[in-house]
């Protein structure tokens, strides 16, 4: 073996040695395996059809209490473009019951006298009541119940016959994601979560099992070094979660329409780095825990709530308090979602998404070394 | 030459428990040196200190003239066979040779002589593909030793080697070791079955933390002033019955067909009396390592 000359070529024949052993773990343990690589497929297709942002058909029950024509068709406006679905008509004072029982999400109540009121050019006057026990929705619904009522005051105060235009007109049009559906949104999200999970839990086990295995006491007394055990556990796993991001995105791309219009192999290089971050996470955990099953759960809380929380998958990172905001900075799912959506939702290059890459980096860097330097060489 | 391994009064607690209370011997090269104790006698730390995997408070480990937690040349120079499992379980006895054959950086050719030689003399050659938790108790410590010996360490240190391992295979294990032993290497055994103190060259008696007694085997029984007794004959369970109620007669276990037992002084006349309407017969016997270390640590416990 030419390797085993050189200081460095030791070096590398020791992290390889770490390396080809954790493979043959991984691949005698085929049930973790399946797990890590069946669990992301899985959680991606019910989080893309179960989690959706997307309101319409919103239930709606309209109490007409003019039963006029101009009353008519102001329900219409509200159920024509299938915006709202009508579910029935409502007593004015059912609302609660309706609500309770989930019938509605909105009640549209249109006093008596609204056509006459109308006619006289004066204000009139319909109420929308609202379930905003999901204030997201609520608001939703609310912008939509606002856009139909303008328009149709617009059509009304034009009058018949007179196709005047609209002084002003307003179009909105969304970039990169036209429709705004919830499944290009949260796809690059869900795949730095799910690797951040499986990433973490896989790594900290490895560490913590040496420990419980009594083997860690034959490591130390051979003269593999720290870093070489450090690095040779985080290659495999490296692999594994790459083949998880891979999965991921074809899911995605597949199932979901999710476009990749940025290059993939930016794609694997801020994976790469987002993941030598959390497998180093993961290696620290396992450091400090030295038992499975501490391991376990200090790893699936440090990887699952800041990745699900703290990364703009769900919540933009703009609209968190300002204390949030400023944790979000040390989480590296946060510039893992960034830097997939730049890459796969606007096609960014290198020179756009560098700040995420470097970020990613820096956290790898400083928490390998971190585990390293805090795995003492003892066994008492 | 300065000794192969030094314990230079090894101190070690673990919170209130104190595993190493001065401790100090020395191993030279070519040497088979045992470190006979019960449990928790600080055995395991002494090896443990020894091996570099801890600190100790007090005193100095020195391997070769080197501190073994230095890393680099000695670790090369130090092989371990733990008392717990520590090989790789899902692995096969060839790749766990392999790895570790790696993580020193074996050439190949180098590796595969002397994994073919080791897994010959530990018998282990038809053995290769199956799982090291396939292994019998035996079996297993033999491959930890073949693991351990791969890269021909001038220091061998052996935790235990032969607890929970059959008769034939002990004697085995023993009779590699004499053979690594001839061949330079300093090695160091720690065993708590005090019958298997007389295979070494010389011994060290351990008991809470340091040494009782030292020296090798045969001059120490040739020291050893004590009568040591046998009681043959009569129905075993009546005898045992008798035997027990007995205040002269401070231990006794089975040996074969016969009860060893260890008598207070001057206690003879008295349990040769009370055995006689049994049929039974009190004779003295050779002293072992067993009646010489229980004697010691009775008075010990005396003191």
């Amino acid at each position: 073996m030419t390797l085993s000359g050189s200081p460095s070529g030791r070096f590398l024949a020791r992290v390889g040695a770490i390396s080809w052993k954790e493979t043959l773990h991984i691949r005698r343990d085929p049930r973790t395996l399946l797990l890590a690589l069946a669990m992301p497929v899985v959680m991606l297709l019910l989080f893309g059809y179960g989690v959706s942002f997307d309101v319409d058909r919103i239930p709606l029950a309209v109490s007409d209490q003019d039963r006029t024509e101009a009353s008519r068709r102001l329900a219409l406006a509200f159920t024509e473009n299938h915006e709202f679905q009508p579910v029935g008509g409502a007593e004015a004072d059912a609302a609660d019951t309706i609500f309770r029982r989930h019938r509605a999400q909105a009640i549209l109540v249109i006093p008596q006298g609204f056509e006459k009121d109308l006619a006289r050019g004066g204000p009139a006057r319909a109420q929308l009541l609202l379930d905003a026990a999901d204030p997201v929705t609520a608001s939703q619904v609310l912008n939509k119940a606002d856009a139909i009522a303008l328009s149709e005051s617009r059509r009304v105060a034009a009058g018949p016959g007179i196709s005047a235009a609209p002084p002003l007109q307003v179009k909105v049009s969304s970039r990169y994601n036209p429709e705004a559906r919830s499944a290009v949104f949260i796809v690059p999200g869900l795949a730095a979560y799910l690797m951040a999970i499986s990433a973490v839990l896989l790594t900290a086990l490895t560490v913590a099992g040496e420990w419980e295995r009594g083997s860690m006491e034959q490591l130390f007394a051979s003269p593999v070094s720290r870093l070489e055990i450090v690095l040779g556990k985080l290659f495999p796993y490296l692999i594994v979660g790459l083949i998880q991001l891979l999965l991921v995105l074809g899911v995605g791309t597949n199932v979901f329409d999710v476009p990749i219009l940025g290059s993939p192999l930016l794609v694997i290089l801020a994976g790469t780095l987002f993941l030598a971050g959390m497998l180093g996470q993961g290696l620290l955990i396992s450091v400090l825990a030295k038992n499975q099953l501490v391991a376990t759960q200090a790893g699936s809380l440090s990887s699952l709530l800041p990745s699900l929380l703290l990364s703009g998958m769900l919540v933009p990172i703009d609209n968190m308090p300002a204390v949030l905001r400023l944790i979000s900075r040390v989480v590296p799912a946060r510039y893992m979602v960034d830097a997939l959506r730049q890459i796969l939702l606007k096609g960014n290059g290198f020179a756009q998404v560098w700040p995420d890459l470097l970020a990613m980096l820096v956290f790898a860097v400083v928490i390998v070394a971190l585990a390293t330097f805090r795995f003492k060489r003892r066994i008492a | 030459m300065s000794a192969a391994l030094e314990a230079r009064r090894m101190e070690k607690r673990f919170g209130t428990v104190e595993a190493l209370a001065g401790m100090s011997f020395s191993v030279r090269s070519g040497e088979l040196y045992g470190l006979v104790g019960p449990d928790g006698a600080g055995k395991t730390t002494a090896i443990r200190a020894l091996a570099g995997l801890l600190d100790l408070d007090a005193g100095e480990a020195r391997v070769l003239d080197m501190d073994p937690r230095a890393g680099g040349a000695v670790r090369e120079a130090l092989g371990l066979l733990p008392q717990q499992y520590s090989l790789y379980r899902d692995l096969t006895v060839m790749e766990n040779l392999t790895f570790y054959s790696r993580l020193y950086v074996l050439p190949r050719d180098v590796f595969r002589r002397r994994a073919e030689r080791l897994l010959a003399i530990t018998r282990l050659d038809r053995f290769t593909d199956r799982r090291a938790d396939q292994l019998s108790g035996g079996m297993y410590k033999k491959l930890a030793l073949a693991a351990a010996l791969l890269h021909e360490p001038k220091v061998l240190l052996l935790d235990e080697p032969t607890n929970g391992v059959d008769p034939v295979s002990r004697r085995e294990l023993w009779a590699l070791l004499h053979e690594f032993v001839q061949g330079g290497m300093a090695v160091l055994v720690s065993t708590p079955y005090m019958d298997e103190a007389e295979r070494c060259d010389r011994v060290g008696l351990a008991y809470r933390g340091r040494l009782l007694l030292e020296g090798e085997p045969g001059a120490l029984l040739a020291g050893f002033d004590e009568e040591a007794y046998e009681i043959a004959g009569g129905d075993r369970e009546r005898v045992e019955a008798v035997v027990e109620s007995l205040p002269a007669v401070r231990s006794m276990s089975p040996a074969g067909s016969r009860l060893r037992v260890d008598l207070v002084a001057g206690g003879r006349e008295g349990v040769a009396a009370a055995l006689a309407p049994l049929g039974a017969e009190l004779r003295p016997v050779a002293p072992s390592f067993e009646d010489l270390f229980l004697s010691r640590l009775q008075g010990e416990h005396a003191a």
